[in-house]
């Protein structure tokens, strides 16, 4: 269901295998060895230093789509930011995700010597199916993770009909 | 922009991180924001779905060991539609000087960002210097 629609900031393909794999020496080795590129790769663009310029620190938050029969749960990771950063708007068939991380200003004349995390203002357009309960979508915010919930509506639970073959 | 964007991902952290780790999970290298002020070092870390009670902060001689565990999500059934990140324990080891007063570091943990604040030790302030105009 959520195909390449929803992967446009996804230039990174994810594995999501199940890590179950690890205890093999072969996909120890795979893994290492993929490791070892992507880290190659990466040295030749964005280093540390440059995520200090505009565009590059911009912050994009990593998402997770959930479904079972019920309902459609979507985590995002928003490390620094409560629900007064975060606005969430549902459309018949879209969910956007939008705020901004903001840095802190308090601290007049600090010296940086390592900028690694990232700021910004974001926005996510998430695709949704069709059959989701607009009406009872629910949001919480826990631990710089949020989650919300999308229970599908009642004609869509229906699951789907088993056909027997003859022989 | 493709390896801008691989970079704000979160990186898993190269195998054994240090010791053989007692929990079969995935190891995350939280990001940090490191920065001096005339009184403390302050070090930030993004470690979204960790809270006061998962974090630890160890010190030994220099080392100073943040450790964050994340709980297993609960999966209820649910498949995985989608994924851009996957959820794991965080661990990152810092070297400190003596310049650092150890008694003193204080830790903050609030939305799933660590705050340690270092205060630096007396003799590692910087003293302002009167200038006196000679006459």
């Amino acid at each position: 269901m959520f195909g390449r629609s929803l992967l446009p900031s996804l230039w990174n393909e994810v594995d999501v295998s199940p890590s179950r794999s690890e205890g093999n020496p072969l996909a120890v080795i795979q893994r290492d060895m993929n490791q070892l590129f992507d880290n190659f790769f990466r040295g030749m663009g964005a280093g540390p230093l440059s995520a200090t310029g505009e565009g590059l620190s911009r912050f994009v938050p990593s998402l997770d789509v959930r479904e079972n029969d019920k309902e459609l749960t979507i985590k995002a990771e928003l490390p620094g930011m409560d629900e007064k950063d975060v606005e969430i708007l549902l459309t018949e068939n879209s969910l956007t995700l939008k705020g901004e991380k903001k840095e802190e200003k308090e601290d007049k004349g600090k010296n940086y010597y390592h900028m690694e995390r990232s700021y910004g203002s974001f926005q996510r357009v998430i695709p949704l199916p069709d059959g989701l309960d607009a009406n009872k979508a629910e949001a919480r915010f826990k631990k710089g993770v949020l989650s919300i919930t999308l229970p599908k509506l009642e004609a869509a639970k229906t699951k789907a009909k088993k056909i027997s073959i003859k022989s | 922009m493709e390896k801008a964007h691989v970079d704000l991902q979160k990186q898993q952290a190269p195998t054994p991180v240090e010791t053989e780790r007692t929990r079969n999970r995935k190891v995350y290298v939280p990001k940090v924001d490191i920065y001096e002020t005339r009184e403390a070092m302050v070090l930030i870390a993004d470690m979204p779905g960790v809270d006061e009670q998962s974090v630890d902060i160890t010190l030994e001689k220099n080392i100073l060991t943040i450790t964050g565990n994340v709980e297993a999500p609960i999966y209820d059934g649910k498949t995985l539609a989608y994924a851009e990140y996957d959820t794991g324990d965080y661990q990152r080891a810092f070297t400190i000087s003596d310049e650092v007063d150890r008694e003193r570091i204080t830790a903050m943990v609030k939305n799933g960002v660590l705050r340690l604040t270092l205060p630096k030790a007396e003799k590692a302030k910087v003293k302002k210097i009167a200038i006196k105009a000679d006459k």
